[in-house]
């Protein structure tokens, strides 16, 4: 990973008080010139693409630019390390392609690789996987990030509620956004994690919409777990920390989780709101969860052990 | 929806998830220092500007190379226009010797620290010439502060003032001493 360090937190040419002062005084006249931000900012778009601030596919978006930062520092080594999976760095930005292909593909965005035969996640992966075999990292960089700006500018023009099925998962757009949002969390900090890279956590404005994402799917890992979730019962789910809440989830998936109001539950649940977005990414263990249990505990384990159930490659 | 935002650490949150008007902010604030920095070194505004915008452009375009772990957003903007600067300048010198040959231009420069070879002597005069001519109660905080290497707090202290009052007064004198030396330019 490519890094330029100063030494601690010294300015350079500032251990004499003389050329400290000079430089605080010529810093009194320094206003930058007429047009110097937008000069700038015209200079910086042409380096790596900005991404929307707002809107639903904010979330997405946002991880998407951070893992390109990630990849616009990787050096010639970082690209063949082996970071999750057994995939090189390279291969795991293949996978991202080939999961956010599926999704270009439901919503008509072009979709990036060989032509789309498979459309489940580990033979799309192993098909694109295939495909950049024979091409560089930049190239394979270029066309993951170039079809998720596609997927981003394409939702944005559509219904967020419109229902769509890649990979035979049906979901609302907006909600298999946030997928793509928390999956490109997931390995950004898989790789960060490898390549020793500080990785920032995601303004608290994403992370909200992709916690209260995990907090509507509880009822359907316990469900696909095979764990009864006692139809009439519910969880208060107290996520803590930027981009936290509190949730009131019933462990039916028939009836949508909703911000606490106060309704009874069996359980209360209270855990760190990144720490439970990344239990139901599989990047948690149940048995040792921190979380604070208030209520039923069994049914607090059933909760925390089925969460994951969702989560892959 | 919360207000992004906008302390050195979530300024950093914000560019690395591709906010640009985070980037907008981040120059805002730090770009008297780098400017500062760049001028000393090169002596030439108008290149000065390009490095100025050539570090905020590195800033974007790789932001996890910084690491707020591992000290502040200013001394990392600082040091990289510092380098660039001292390129720039490395690079100049190459170029005359290259054109003019090697016994008609001045030596390389020797890697000293910047305060030796940016900040000439003559140079350092006028400042302590400006400061001496300053009034007392402006004179005084910036001694303390800057010759003396105390502390917005200490400074207070030593002159039984609130530092707040220190602060503005350092701020004013600053400003000031902007003004006269400019002026002796003209």
């Amino acid at each position: 990973m490519e890094r330029h360090y100063g030494h601690g937190d010294e300015i350079p040419g500032t251990t004499d008080p003389l050329t400290r002062l000079s430089l605080d005084v010529l810093a009194e006249t320094a206003a930058p010139p007429p047009g110097a931000v937008d000069r700038l900012l015209s200079a910086a778009r042409s380096a790596r693409r900005p991404v929307a601030a707002a809107g639903f596919t904010a979330p997405f978006a946002g991880r998407v630019a951070a893992m390109d930062a990630l990849l616009a520092s990787a050096t010639r080594a970082d690209w063949s390390q082996k970071i999750v999976e057994g995939w090189t760095l390279q291969e795991l930005v293949a996978h991202l392609a080939a999961t956010d292909s599926l999704v270009a593909c439901a919503i008509d965005a072009p979709v990036a690789g060989p032509p789309l035969t498979a459309n489940d996640v580990l033979g799309r992966t192993a098909d694109m996987i295939a495909y950049t075999g024979g091409r560089t990292p930049q190239e394979t960089r270029a066309e993951w990030r170039a079809q998720a700006e596609a997927i981003r500018a394409r939702a944005a023009e559509m219904d967020p509620g419109t229902p769509i099925t890649p990979g035979g998962m049906s979901f609302a757009l907006s909600d298999h956004l946030l997928a793509r949002m928390l999956e490109t969390w997931l390995h950004t900090v898989d790789a960060a994690a490898v390549l020793g890279v500080s990785l920032p956590l995601p303004v608290a404005a994403h992370i909200h919409p992709t916690a209260d994402f995990c907090a509507r799917l509880i009822p359907w890992t316990m469900l696909l777990s095979g764990v009864d979730g006692g139809g009439a019962r519910a969880v208060r789910l107290t996520l803590t920390g930027p981009g936290g809440g509190v949730w009131h989830v019933p462990l039916d998936v028939q009836v949508v989780a909703r911000p606490d109001d106060g309704a009874p539950a069996e359980v209360e649940i209270a855990c760190d709101v990144v720490d439970f977005c990344f239990l139901l990414g599989g990047r948690r263990a149940p048995d040792e969860f921190p979380a604070t249990i208030t209520g039923d505990a069994g049914l607090a384990r059933d909760v925390l052990h089925c969460a994951p159930v969702l989560s892959g490659p | 929806m919360e207000t992004p935002g906008t302390d050195d650490r979530s300024l950093h949150q914000r560019v690395v998830g591709g906010d640009e008007s985070a980037l907008g902010e981040v120059h805002t604030r730090h770009y008297p220092l780098v400017l500062s920095l760049a001028l000393r070194v090169t002596r030439d505004r108008v290149v000065a500007e390009d490095i100025v915008q050539e570090v905020f452009v590195t800033f974007w375009e790789r932001p996890l190379a910084f690491d707020p772990d591992r000290g502040t957003l200013r001394s990392w903007l600082a040091t990289i226009a510092h380098r660039r600067a001292v390129d720039h300048v490395r690079s100049e010198q190459r170029h005359r010797v290259s054109v003019l040959g090697p016994r008609l231009t001045d030596p390389e420069p020797s890697p000293s620290p910047l305060e030796d070879w940016v900040l000439a002597a003559d140079e350092a005069a006028r400042v302590r010439r400006a400061v001496a001519r300053l009034p007392g109660g402006l004179r005084e905080p910036i001694e303390l502060a800057y010759y003396r290497g105390r502390t917005y707090r200490q400074t207070a202290e030593d002159l039984g003032l609130p530092e707040g009052t220190v602060k503005s007064r350092i701020r004013m004198g600053l400003r000031r001493l902007a003004d006269e030396l400019a002026e002796e330019e003209v």
